[in-house]
């Protein structure tokens, strides 16, 4: 049996915990374990926070990192941004000696210690790579008849050394075909949602990064976003309700991974919860159950 | 002759706890850090050991603070005592009875950032003009600090909890009902572990950056 850490962040399990009960479920009928990470923080965010204050992004960092170490598994975050944070923040500790031993000397205050041996994994990687797309597709149930946009978000795309950029957004694009979704070619994909500028200029993070992702998408006749991060998802529900202000009116449901392959192995949308959701995820749900 | 040292080991004497930092960024330059309500201590002990020349005051606004730089000649070393003052406070001790020289320059400070100095003996305009709108101090920047409006709330959550989002009652409640613990394994859930992550936002220095207010728990502006 896999077992892995579970690192949840914040967002997810206080926003939007129809994303954890869908991954719990679905680990669960893949024979994996997920093992809560006690005692965690805030990753913290890896624009705003590491932007504004590099030491305390990296020592928080580093707290989380050094539990997970006493854990032993391979750390599993559900989130693009607490992904990105564990994973840059492990590589700075292993690049610099002297940050190291700047961070580490704080955490030893405290009594904690990372030594490095701490291997993150985007749900992604080890959905598809450790678990295995094959086993994936076998434990599919219910072919989803829908056609599907997908926004992989732009921490996806961050290579560890040597990675090709769309090693993981290819691993996610085939998890959603495994589901039997049609995935949509609308030519933005790579793009940015706009949910960091959002901070600095609401009607340029919306008209001119939104939007034109919305816009995309509909000529090309997707019926939902599928989306791996919790900052999308706010940009993609908030900011749909908030393009109406502008006179834009698009409705796509956003839904997650974990959620979309919840609902092809067969768990029934009522366990979901996805009422969480403030796009219809849960009309798009109750539609594919019925096909 | 005085050295540098000499002057910031005269000051340390009598200011003691008083008394921050200092350095000596190069030849014949001193600066002094020390709390406000020391200064009146300071200069007495610069006016009566060294006979200083009052050089000028100088003033930054830094958004939730304002530094002034109290400037000193002492047989040609430059000694700066720097006192940093909250703008909620926004007043700090006249020295112009210790320093007749400084009398304008308080007064300009006064004009132009809106600092009021304790017992100053003239309290009036200097170089803004008579019909210049009261309370209205042209180099004062707005009562800010560098979190954006749209993060205040996330970053107040943050450090008075450890996680960006409140474990409200309401969202204990709706992750019942799908089945999941109230609340997750994390320090907003878990109280004997916050201590020690806000412990580890005093000593990165970030609450000071953010200008969060411990006793209030919230940001020190809106």
């Amino acid at each position: 049996m896999k077992r892995f850490t579970l690192f949840l962040g914040c967002q997810i399990p206080l926003r939007m915990a129809s994303v954890e009960i869908a991954a719990r479920k679905l680990f669960g009928r893949l024979h994996a374990e997920l093992v809560d990470l006690e005692g965690y923080s805030c990753c913290p965010d890896p624009v705003v926070s590491r932007t504004m204050d590099r030491k305390m992004w990296l020592t928080l960092a580093a707290r989380n990192l050094s539990l997970a170490e006493g854990v032993g598994l391979d750390v599993v975050p559900l989130c693009n941004g607490c992904y990105e944070t564990l994973t840059e923040a492990d590589a700075v500790l292993r690049r610099e000696p002297e940050t190291r031993r700047e961070i580490g000397e704080i955490l030893l205050r405290f009594g904690r210690k990372y030594g490095g041996g701490v291997r993150v994994r985007h749900f992604v990687e080890a959905l598809h790579e450790d678990v295995g797309i094959d086993v994936i597709k076998e434990k599919v149930e219910k072919t989803l008849k829908v056609r599907a946009a997908l926004h992989y978000g732009c921490h996806l795309f961050r290579p560890e050394e040597g990675e090709d950029t769309w090693r993981k957004p290819n691993m996610m694009k085939e998890l959603v075909r495994a589901t039997g979704a049609d995935v949509v070619n609308y030519g933005v994909e790579h793009l940015c949602c706009g949910f960091p500028s959002m901070h600095a200029d609401e009607a340029f993070s919306l008209k001119s990064m939104l939007l034109p992702k919305l816009e995309e998408m509909d000529r090309a006749k997707a019926e939902c976003v599928v989306v791996v991060c919790p900052a999308c998802t706010i940009q993609f529900e908030t900011g749909q309700a908030l393009l109406r202000r502008y006179g834009f009116r698009y409705e796509f449901p956003c839904i997650y991974l974990s959620e979309l392959l919840a609902l092809a192995f067969g768990v029934p949308s009522a366990e979901l919860g996805l009422d969480f959701h403030r796009s219809p995820v849960q009309q798009l749900a109750q539609r594919l159950e019925g096909n | 002759m005085v050295t540098e040292i000499e002057v910031a080991r005269s000051l340390q004497t009598w200011l003691n706890a008083d008394m921050g930092n200092y350095s000596i960024p190069r030849e014949r330059r001193i600066n002094v850090v020390i709390k406000p309500a020391s200064l009146r201590k300071a200069v007495k002990n610069l006016v009566e050991g060294y006979n200083p020349r009052f050089v000028t005051i100088s003033a930054i606004d830094h958004g939730l603070d304002i530094e002034l730089l109290y400037h000193f000649s002492i047989g040609g070393i430059v000694a700066t005592l720097q006192a940093t003052i909250p703008k909620e406070a926004n007043e700090i001790d006249t020295i112009t009875d210790m320093t007749p020289a400084a009398h304008f320059i308080e007064r300009e400070i006064n004009d132009l950032f809106g600092v009021k100095f304790r017992d100053h003996p003239e309290q009036r305009r200097l170089v803004l003009p008579g019909d210049w709108p009261p309370g209205d101090h042209p180099l004062r920047k707005p009562h800010e600090g560098v979190i954006p409006p749209s993060a205040r709330l996330p970053v107040e959550t943050l450090l008075s909890t450890g996680c960006l989002t409140t474990v409200s009652s309401y969202v204990k409640q709706r992750r019942e009902r799908v089945g999941l613990p109230p609340a997750p394994p994390a320090v907003c859930s878990e109280k004997e572990l916050l201590p020690e992550f806000q412990e580890i936002m005093r000593q990165t220095g970030f609450d000071g950056k953010a200008g969060y207010d411990w006793g209030k728990k919230k940001l020190r502006y809106k």
